[in-house]
Formats: structure tokens, sequence, C-alpha cells
């Protein structure tokens, strides 16, 4: 009994070992292997560009991702793309701390300042207040935000947004013009402004392609203050039940604006057939190539670009803080090729929307819905 | 037999009361051990004229006079339009709100009258049901009023939702019944996502399913030895197996799925319509248009019911979670009992645990995001009966896909409440009809065989 609970002993010790490494792997040593990994790659292209003349740095860009995790196929991946892209330019060696829990934001950060990054990006709304709070506290660590705006501004903190309203507005009008039913749909994460600004967005292009055409196309999930929201950012199986239950309610063009979980919807639709989606963040056609056939388009938040300006900016050229807004006109927003659905699109539409574009590029016309 | 059941009763279950309540309930055998007959429906024991019971009859007819009230004041003052509800492509109906809402609060005034007056005796447990009915139906009316939904889609939604839950409950009720606290559901589902979606990707879905079986019965089994052998808390060792499945399945999905696309990316399965039977109108969309998945799910509903209360594999698995030493000293194998049923808890868990795969063909970290817990709540609301359970998922499954389509109704209710509904309603169910549950006896106490 004695010897089999020693043997319990060890084999539970071992579990949890086991289970912890498992846990640290997701957040903090992820960090380590994942950056020797690019390091490695880094390395290499380093020599590349240093042969060919290119400006070498040292030093760390390092991202604190939100819960999404940093393989979420949106935004955190993206703006870890964009470090790994400044990373083969300058050399910066490129780091990543996933957050797995609210609690986790202000120990990543502290990890990076601890580590002396030359630049901590992290990203999303949801760490905004962590953020400020470790700027004020750390005067001379440089940060970048994706998704925040600060009134007063920080010194040491580089804003990154988006002007997401736009793109939306237009793929709106794109979903608007593309029904058969009469019927498009949009839904969120969570009912917060850096999701509800698409769905605004797309409700105002739906409105203005009404107004326009003098159709009756109804856009459901959002009536510009409240509507549909998964309540997370993880669960496919919701993203996956709320297409179906508006595809009973007769959408057939569907936006979700909810991360990961939209790739439920886009698995909902691959199997009816009688739905497709507009993706958001990344070109989904191509960073979901099992759904690639359901996307009608997607709308573009080019986060890598950002970042990657960000790291250039604030690093190489030394110029910290500042407010970056991505837009129609410097291409840090967009809309995603049509891919397969070229031919689907009807070419007086696709005019249309060129033409869109280049109304709001002059402002001509506003996303807001004036 | 006889001695397996004396140490069952509660004081306030007394034998008398049990007796009094069987041949209304359709005469369940005198096998019955445990506290799964009573689940639900039979579960109010009015006859008696205990002060506890006449307490509880009054709080019930309290209880509709409140629901009474609540659709007079707000559901009678709705603006008044007319809720159309969709039954298929091509037919629905409507209901007005208001004389819904005034009938509604008529025959709950006077239910509640009676109730408190002279109690509906044997009737209590049809009049709660046919009033909830009528309340949520007058509820959806009223905040669907002026619009049209399709009810069938909720219905379907609802039985889909709760597919999972069942399953997860299911494995817990087996792990409970056999004595053993199954608090790894949680666990065992993600571990059955993940080996699904991970050799489902490599060759099909079905051997996927096979693996995902195969893998969370293993950590049943794991879970098995360290509360049989070890005698370890049978509650921090299903934490740790939570914890560890979370730990290992996100690692190696960021290592291993993350960096191989094709090894995530399995094809799903579609519903499947019966033939015939899915013509039927209303019902047959609901339950004859679904996938595998709600067939097998209702299937093992109905067969581990039976086999729990009516077949010797029942009567003994019940003896082992309510008093081992007898069932022991009776001959039975409680810790080879044990064993078998964590495992076959375990398979079950890892085809639920499948359930994500097959619907949406891809891992995700911790794509099971807490339904192993709420599986949890539902074999407590549903006492330990896979029958309770199946209500009880359903209850959870339809306030979830209620929830969802009142979101784009514009009712004008916050969407962070409708997110909670679902939470609420089993927290209110909990609370009313968790009272008289009563878990297997001898559960999470180890078991020393002599």
């Amino acid at each position: 009994m004695i010897k089999s609970k020693k043997l319990l002993a060890l084999g539970l010790a071992g579990g949890l070992v086991f289970a912890a490494c498992g846990d640290d792997d997701d957040s903090s040593s992820d960090t380590t292997a994942e950056a020797s990994d690019t390091t490695a790659a880094g390395g290499d292209t380093t020599a590349t560009t240093e042969g060919g003349g290119g400006e070498t740095v040292d030093g760390a860009a390092c991202e604190v991702t939100d819960v999404g995790g940093v393989d979420d196929r949106g935004f955190n991946q993206l703006a870890f793309e964009g470090a790994q892209e400044a990373e083969t330019q300058f050399g910066i060696e490129a780091r990543v701390l996933e957050s797995t829990s609210d609690a986790d934001y202000s120990a990543n950060i502290q990890s990076f300042v601890d580590e002396g990054c030359d630049i901590i990006i992290t990203v999303g709304f949801l760490l905004g207040d962590a953020t400020a709070e470790f700027a004020g506290n750390n005067p001379d660590q440089q940060f970048a935000i994706v998704d925040v705006g600060y009134d007063p501004p920080i010194d040491n903190v580089r804003t990154l947004n988006f002007g997401v309203g736009d793109p939306s507005f237009v793929a709106g009008y794109l979903a608007a013009g593309m029904t058969e039913t009469g019927t498009v749909a949009t839904y969120g994460g969570v009912n917060i402004p850096p999701v509800t600004v698409f769905m605004d967005g797309f409700v105002n292009g739906v409105a203005y392609y009404n107004e326009q055409k003098g159709t009756e196309v109804v856009a459901l999930g959002w009536d510009g203050s409240d509507g549909t929201f998964a309540g997370n950012f993880e669960n496919l199986d919701d993203g996956e039940r709320i297409a179906s239950s508006f595809a009973d309610e007769g959408a057939d063009i569907i936006f979700p604006v909810a991360g990961p979980v939209g790739l439920g919807s886009a698995s909902f639709a691959s199997e009816d057939g009688s739905v497709r989606i507009i993706g958001v963040d990344n070109d989904m056609f191509e960073a979901d190539p099992a759904n690639a056939s359901v996307y009608l388009t997607s709308v573009l938040k080019k986060i890598d670009v950002a970042v990657f300006d960000a790291i250039e900016t604030v690093v190489v050229n030394g110029e910290p803080g500042g407010d970056y807004v991505g837009t129609l006109e410097n291409e840090g927003v967009g809309i995603a090729p049509y891919h397969d659905q070229e031919g689907d699109v009807p070419a007086e539409l696709q005019d249309e929307v060129t033409a869109l574009i280049d109304a709001l590029i002059a402002g001509e016309i506003t996303s807001d819905g004036s | 037999m006889g001695l397996v059941s004396a140490p069952v009763d509660e004081p306030s279950d007394t034998p008398s009361s049990a007796d009094a309540e069987r041949p209304q309930r359709g005469g369940p055998p005198p096998t019955s051990v445990g506290p799964g007959e009573e689940a639900y429906l039979g579960t109010l024991g009015f006859l008696e004229e205990s002060p506890e019971n006449k307490r509880r009859a009054r709080n019930i007819g309290i209880a509709y006079l409140v629901a009474a009230v609540v659709c007079l004041v707000v559901f009678a003052r709705g603006d008044g339009g007319v809720s159309t509800f969709g039954i298929s492509d091509d037919s629905s109906f409507s209901v007005a709100g208001i004389p819904l809402a005034w009938f509604t609060a008529v025959t709950l005034a006077a239910l509640g009258g009676a109730q408190i007056m002279r109690g509906t005796g044997k009737w209590t447990a049809a009049a709660a049901s046919v009033a909830a009915i009528l309340f949520v139906f007058t509820f959806m009316a009223w905040a669907a009023a002026g619009q049209s939904f399709s009810l069938t889609g909720t219905l379907q939604d609802a039985l889909k939702a709760a597919t999972p839950l069942v399953l997860g409950a299911l494995a817990g009720i087996m792990c409970e019944r056999s004595g053993i606290i199954n608090i790894a559901i949680e666990g065992l589902l993600l571990s059955g996502a993940f080996t699904s979606a991970l050799v489902g990707s490599l060759t099909n879905i079905w051997i996927g399913i096979v693996a995902a079986m195969i893998a969370s019965c293993l950590l049943a089994l794991l879970l098995a030895w360290l509360a049989i052998r070890f005698s370890v808390d049978q509650v921090i060792a299903g934490f740790a197996i939570n914890f560890f499945v979370l730990g290992l399945t996100s690692f190696l999905d960021s290592r291993v799925l993350t960096r191989n696309p094709d090894y995530n990316s399995v094809k799903t399965i579609g519903d499947i319509e019966v033939p015939i039977l899915s013509d039927i109108p209303f019902i047959g969309p609901i339950l004859f248009e679904q996938s595998f998945y709600v067939y097998t799910a209702l299937a093992l509903v109905g067969i581990i019911g039976w086999a729990l209360f009516r077949t010797k594999w029942g009567l003994r698995t019940r003896a082992v979670g309510e008093h081992p030493q007898a069932a022991g000293t009776l001959g039975v194998n409680v810790i080879r009992r044990r064993y078998y049923n964590l495992a076959m808890a375990g398979a079950i868990a890892g085809f639920g645990g499948s359930w994500w795969t097959a619907d949406v063909g891809r891992f995700n970290e911790n794509i099971t995001n807490g339904r192993g817990f709420i599986a949890l709540a539902v074999v407590i609301v549903g006492r330990w009966n896979p029958f309770g359970a199946l209500l009880a998922a359903l209850l959870f499954g339809f306030a979830d896909a209620l929830a969802l389509k009142f979101s784009f109704l514009g009712t004008g209710i916050p969407s962070e409440f409708l997110e909670m509904a679902p939470f609420l309603v089993t927290l209110v169910v909990v609370a009313s009809f968790g009272r008289g549950a009563r878990p297997p006896k001898a559960l999470g106490q180890p078991y020393e065989q002599q």
C-alpha cells in the first residue's frame, strides 16, 4: 500500500508537470520556442538582407495576444505576421506571449517589460487598460496597441486603429446587391466597439444600397446599438448554430465579426450550400481553405501592415508614440478579391463596388450612415 | 434487493410517500434504488399532508400567481402586435399577444388559487407543465410581437444544442451511478474533440470517432485508477484531468494542428433525413432532419435509461453506487464494475466530444469551452436519470436557441441578458427542482475491497 502511494505521488507529480508543460507552452515557454524557431528563420533572412545592404537593427518586438491566441487566423495571428515580417526585414526578434485569460494580460506585459523588449505590441481592446497602466509606470518602455485610442494620447504608446467601417460598408452594399432572398445578416463575438464598428458599417452599407436602388433588403443581427452576439470568440459550434438560425429566417449572406467563431458559420455554409459568408480581418478564402468556396469576399483589416509600420517607426526610426489609422486610401483596410465567386458577382455590381470605394476615399460618401 | 434499497430513503421521503406515488407513475418495478425514478414528473408527492408538503404546495401556488401578475403587467401591455410562428417554408400560424397574455394570466391565477386552496394533488406535475408551456409561449408571443420567426427552426436548434450536453451527461450518470464523481466530463469531451479532429483528418471521420472514444475511455480509466486504486479525492483527480487535457490539447493544437492545417480539416457529417418520418409536419423537421449524433444520443438515453432501471446490470450498478459494501457482500465485484462503467462512460464522452468535429470540421483550442460543466449541471438537474438529463439538456438548448432568435428579432431585450438566459434558466431550475435531488449514496467514497 505504501509503495503504491509513492507510485501514485510520482504519477500525479508527473501528470502535473506534464500538464504544466502543456499550459506553459501555451503562454510563456511558447515564446521562447516560437521565438527560437523564428530566430533561426530570421537569422537566415537577416543575413540575406544584410547582404542586400538592408538595414539591420538588434532588438526585440514582443506581442501579447488577447485570449484568441496567436493561431486565431485573425488579428492576433496577423499582428504576429507583421512582427515576423519586421524580423525578416530588420532582424528584430519577434516574440509572442499568448494570454489564456484576462488575468494573463498584466503578467505577460510585465514579463516583456522585464525582458527589455524594444517595443511591446498588445493586441486588442481588452488589453487597453493594462497597456495604459504599464505605459504610465514605465515611461521609457515603448508600446503599440491594436484597436485602442487614448484621449489624451500617451507619449510612449503608438495606437494602431483601422477605419473598418468603410470596407464593411462596401461589404454591406455588395451583400445587399448579391442576396437572392432579400435578407442578409451579421453578428459579433462580443458587444465591444472594435466589433460593432464592422457591424455598423455593414448595416449602413445595406441601407445605402436600399436607398440607391429602392430595394428593401433586410439586415438581421444589428440594429445600431444591440444585436446578435456569440458571447465569446472561441465556440465554433455557436457560429454554426447562429448561421443556421439566420438561415431559418431567410438570410443567405452572413458577415460574422467573431474571429474563430465565424469558422463555424463557414462550416455551416459549406454544408448547407445556400448561404455565403463574408470573412473578416484576413482574406478567409486563403485562411480557411476547407471552406474557401463559401466566402464571397472578406473585409480586410491589415493589422500585419500596421504592426510592421509600428516596429519600423518606433524601433528602426526611433519615433515613439503616434497614431496610425488604416484606411481604404493607405490600404490599411480593404476588400478581398472575390476569388472563385468572381463569376457570380455581376460585372455591373463589381463596378459599383469599385466606384463606391473611390467615393469613400474621396469623402463623397461616409460609412456612418449620414 | 431489500438490503440495498433500505438505506436509500431520506427522512422527508418516507416509504409511505414513495409507495403512494408509485401507482400514478405507471408502476416502475419495486427494484428501484436511488433517486432515479422520481426524476421530474414524479417528484411531487403532495398526497402527503406533511407540513413540508403543504408549504411546498403553497409556494407553487404563489409562483403561479406571480407568473400571472407578470403576464398582466408585462406581457399584456406589449405593443399588441401579432406574432407569426413559422412551421415550415409555406405554413405558419399567428398569435395575438395581448389576448393570449390575458388568457394565460387568468389560467395561471385559477391554477394558483386552486393550488393554494386545496392543492392539485396528483395533477400537480401535469398542471405545472401546462402552466410552464403556456407561460413560455406567451413570453415568445410578447417578445416577437409584430414579427415572425421559425418555431420549427428554433426547436431544431434546441435539440441540436442539447446533443453534446446529453452525451456528456450520460457519461456523468454512468460514472456517478457507480459511485465515482465525474468532474472530468469537460476533459473527456475535449480529448474526444481533439482526437477525432486529428485522427479524422488523417483517415476519415468515422475512424476519428472510434479513436475519440478510445482516447476518452483511457482517460476515464485513468480517473477510475486514481479513484479506485489510490483513493485519490475524486473531485481533485477530475480537475487534474480537465487541466491536463486542456493543456495538452492546446499545446498539440499550436504545435501540430496550426502548423499542419491538413491535420485539422475533417469533412463534416451532414444531417440525415429519415424517409417518410421527416415529412410529418412540424415534428418531422425537428426530430427527423438531424445529424446522426442526435439520433444516437436519443437512442442512448433510452438504452441507458432502460438498462439502469430494468436490467441486472443496472441494478448492480446502482447498488455499487448506493451501498458498495452491501453489494460486495452479495457477491458483486464492486471494483471491476466501476472500472467497466467508467470505461463505458469515457467512450460515450469521447463520442460526445467528436460531435464538435463532426459539426464544424475542425478543432480549436478549448473548443468545448465549459460545456462539460454544463453537462455536469444537467446530470444533477436531471437527478442522475438519463430521461431527466435529456429534459434538462433540452431546456438548456431551448433557452439557448430562443435567446439567439430573440437577439435578432429586435425584441429590445439586451443581448448580454440573452447570452446569460440559458444559464439563468438552468440556475432557476436547479434551485426549484434540485431540492429533492439526491446523489447516489456512496458517491465519492473510496471502496476497500475486503
